[in-house]
């Protein structure tokens, strides 16, 4: 998977590596949605992290080493080798032994980097027609022409909101 | 009419600036603006602090990946330090008005009663807040949503309800022409929802008050019993980060309306703990979820988020926690991070999306003698992320697994095809006579099964005894002459209704208050 053209903001490209492998696993292939590639999972995943605090982006970078890394999988959950070099099928073995395990601090884990990757992929409108969404109705398109009121000088407009009655005690 | 307000941005400060003024609000949710709102009828001279951004219908595109980052704490993804609670909560100008469900319900009276009898409470009776909730019902158009206008997610409900013989309810709404979009979550699209931002906030900046959004107020300037004034880093609208000036603001008074979360976090940056109180008997109405798929299309997302509850099971004996059962709405994003599994598994349940109904259970904490609740904790003082414990023990669990075994029973009756747990690994029921067994052999623990809040409640509690509370029965912080906490953090439990209106009614009511203390 080739990093992407506009650089990452917040992990390294070995951790890039990865959220690119575990996006994989999360959203597999299938006919009508979007590939992983498509939606650019990996990258996403890095601008959300962009957003976040630096304490909790530091979380996530001691929480993807720990995932690829074989030794601490071979003392917490029996592997030896990182975690971008199993198959698919031993990938998602790692992924559901995290999410089962007998210790809350992996099952924590595997919820912060599957939340992570999930909403990486599921924040791309692309992915709508694939889960049946009709998306915001139209009605949204006059927003942006409204006037946004910050006091002074102008009037307040009228709307919904302006209270027309008298005055409550 | 005084000449108005303005609304600032983190932008509009070139440089570090002090602001003087009777009374600082710091948060602009539904405590804040409702006080915000009554101390400028007062004639008082108030400054509004908000930490999140100012954001209008002109940028409520009904887009989850634009409305998270925007309009929540932690861009929707603020949890428990195990990430076993997924915590909503809004972050912008108006707080939580602006993104929640719309549902107002006044203080259940026997609650009231709770508080005074085992907290000390004193004057916050019935009495005293119906003036005040009319006040608040007339101003943002408060009623019930009508049942032939009720979404088919709503009608599953209702319905499996009507048919079980279990009692139910129409949700009253704080909106005024809607049009039963369903985006009330993402910001009204149509300023029909009755917002903080598009009603008492404009209020008050026509009355003078002034808003400065994207402000994060890191500490009160505490002199002994006093607080002379705020201090706060500017953020930038785009990214979020601090620009380098700090906005300090003077006041005689000042109050704390950050909600149940930055409340007390604020209040142990500036050294005060209450005791050891400050973050503690911190609730949440911790929700259990059960979806269900259905035989025709329900659109989760599409009209009124919630129009039909249960409080049947609100009151179960002692040692046990009640629930209200409502429904949510459910769009793409964050369906993907609730339903469990991943792979073909997690894939099969998007794509039955539109088929898609979700009840939730609403667990009352707080109420039992031995719940309480979590815990509000600092990480470093310099950052905005705090550390929140919300330890989950066997009563909730206990509360979880009957309250799971009734919205499976509402849904078959409805007419499900199939319920699902939200459990890591999910229980799938079919039948009617399955769902005992099913759900009892589920794994009941932090972490195997999906747990949410969108109701944060206490960490600075309203009490007698300052050994045991934080603020007092005028919402003073004890002993401090010129602090008070206004919003939903200084309940002592939990309510066992959504507390909007809760808040509403006692900022207004404390409004009286805060405004004696300034002279």
């Amino acid at each position: 998977m080739p990093l992407p053209a506009d650089g990452l903001l917040v992990f390294t490209p070995a951790q890039f590596a990865v959220l690119d492998a575990v996006g994989r696993r999360m959203v597999r292939p299938r006919p009508g949605w979007p590939t992983v590639d498509e939606v650019g999972v990996a990258r996403a995943a890095d601008r959300i992290a962009a957003r976040v605090e630096p304490s909790a982006q530091k979380e996530l970078r001691q929480l993807l080493g720990l995932f690829e890394n074989g030794l601490a999988g071979f003392v917490l959950g029996g592997r030896t080798r990182p975690f971008t070099l199993l198959s698919g099928p031993q990938q998602d073995t790692v992924l559901a032994d995290w999410r089962d395990s007998r210790l809350a601090l992996l099952r924590t884990g595997h919820a912060a980097l599957r939340t992570l990757v999930l909403a990486a992929y599921y924040q791309s409108p692309s992915i709508w027609p694939a889960v049946g969404y009709s998306g915001p109705p139209g009605i949204f398109q006059d927003g942006p022409s409204q006037p946004e009121w910050r006091g002074g000088d102008t009037p307040r407009p009228d709307g919904n909101g302006v209270w027309h009655g008298e005055a409550l005690p | 009419m005084s000449k108005a307000g303005r609304i600032l941005t983190g932008r509009d400060h070139g440089a570090s600036t002090t602001l003087h003024c009777d009374v600082v609000v710091v948060g602009s949710g539904a405590g804040g603006s409702v006080l915000a709102e009554r101390l400028t009828a007062h004639g008082l001279a108030v400054v509004m602090l908000e930490e999140g951004g100012y954001w209008t219908r002109r940028s409520f595109d009904g887009r989850e990946d634009h409305s998270y980052p925007r309009l929540y704490q932690e861009m929707g993804n603020r949890a428990t330090d195990d990430q076993s609670v997924l915590i909503l909560q809004g972050r912008n100008v108006g707080g939580g008005t602006t993104v929640n469900w719309c549902t107002s319900f006044r203080t259940p009276p026997a609650l009231l009663d709770h508080w005074r009898d085992q907290h000390g409470v004193k004057g916050l009776t019935e009495e005293a807040l119906i003036p005040h909730w009319e006040a608040i019902e007339k101003r943002l158009h408060i009623a019930e949503w009508p049942l032939e206008r009720m979404n088919a997610n709503n009608q599953v409900l209702w319905d499996g309800c009507g048919k079980l013989g279990i009692s139910r309810g129409l949700i009253r709404r704080n909106v005024n022409n809607c049009a039963n979009l369903g985006y009330c979550g993402l910001g009204c699209p149509l300023d029909a929802k009755m917002a903080m931002g598009v009603t008492l906030i404009p209020d008050a900046v026509e009355r003078g008050m002034t808003v400065q959004a994207n402000a994060s107020v890191r500490r009160l300037l505490v002199e002994n019993r006093r607080v002379r004034g705020v201090e706060a880093q500017l953020l930038d609208p785009e990214t979020d980060r601090p620009t380098g000036v700090t906005l300090t603001v003077m006041a005689k008074t000042v109050a704390v309306c950050g909600g149940a979360i930055n409340s007390p976090a604020l209040l142990l940056r500036s050294g005060l703990d209450g005791n050891g109180n400050v973050g503690k008997r911190f609730f949440l109405h911790p929700v259990v979820i059960m979806s269900a798929l259905m035989p025709e299309p329900v659109a989760p997302w599409s009209g009124a988020p919630q129009s039909a509850y249960s409080h049947h099971f609100i009151e179960r004996g002692p040692g046990k926690l009640g629930f209200l059962l409502e429904v949510p709405p459910v769009m793409p994003l964050i369906a993907a991070t609730v339903f469990p599994g991943f792979g073909d598994e997690h894939q099969q349940l998007m794509e039955q999306l539109p088929y898609t109904q979700t009840t939730i259970a609403i667990c009352r904490d707080g109420l039992l003698p031995e719940d309480s609740g979590g815990t509000v904790k600092l990480r470093d003082p310099a950052e905005r992320r705090v550390s929140i414990e919300y330890p989950l023990r066997p009563f909730h669990f206990e509360a979880f697994r009957e309250a799971c075994k009734v919205m499976a029973r509402i849904q078959l009756s409805a007419g499900a095809r199939e319920v699902r747990s939200l459990h890591s690994r999910p229980v799938h029921i079919r039948k009617e006579s399955e769902i005992d067994a099913a759900l009892d052999s589920a794994a009941w623990e932090p972490g195997r099964v999906r747990v949410a809040t969108a109701h944060q409640m206490g960490g600075c509690a309203m009490g007698a005894d300052p050994r045991t509370s934080v603020v007092d029965s005028t919402l003073r912080y004890h002993g401090m002459d010129n602090l008070f906490v206004v919003d939903g953090s200084v309940f002592p439990s939990s309510l066992g209704v959504n507390p909007q209106e809760s808040i509403f009614g006692i900022a207004r009511w404390a409004s009286q208050f805060v405004a004696a203390a300034t002279s």
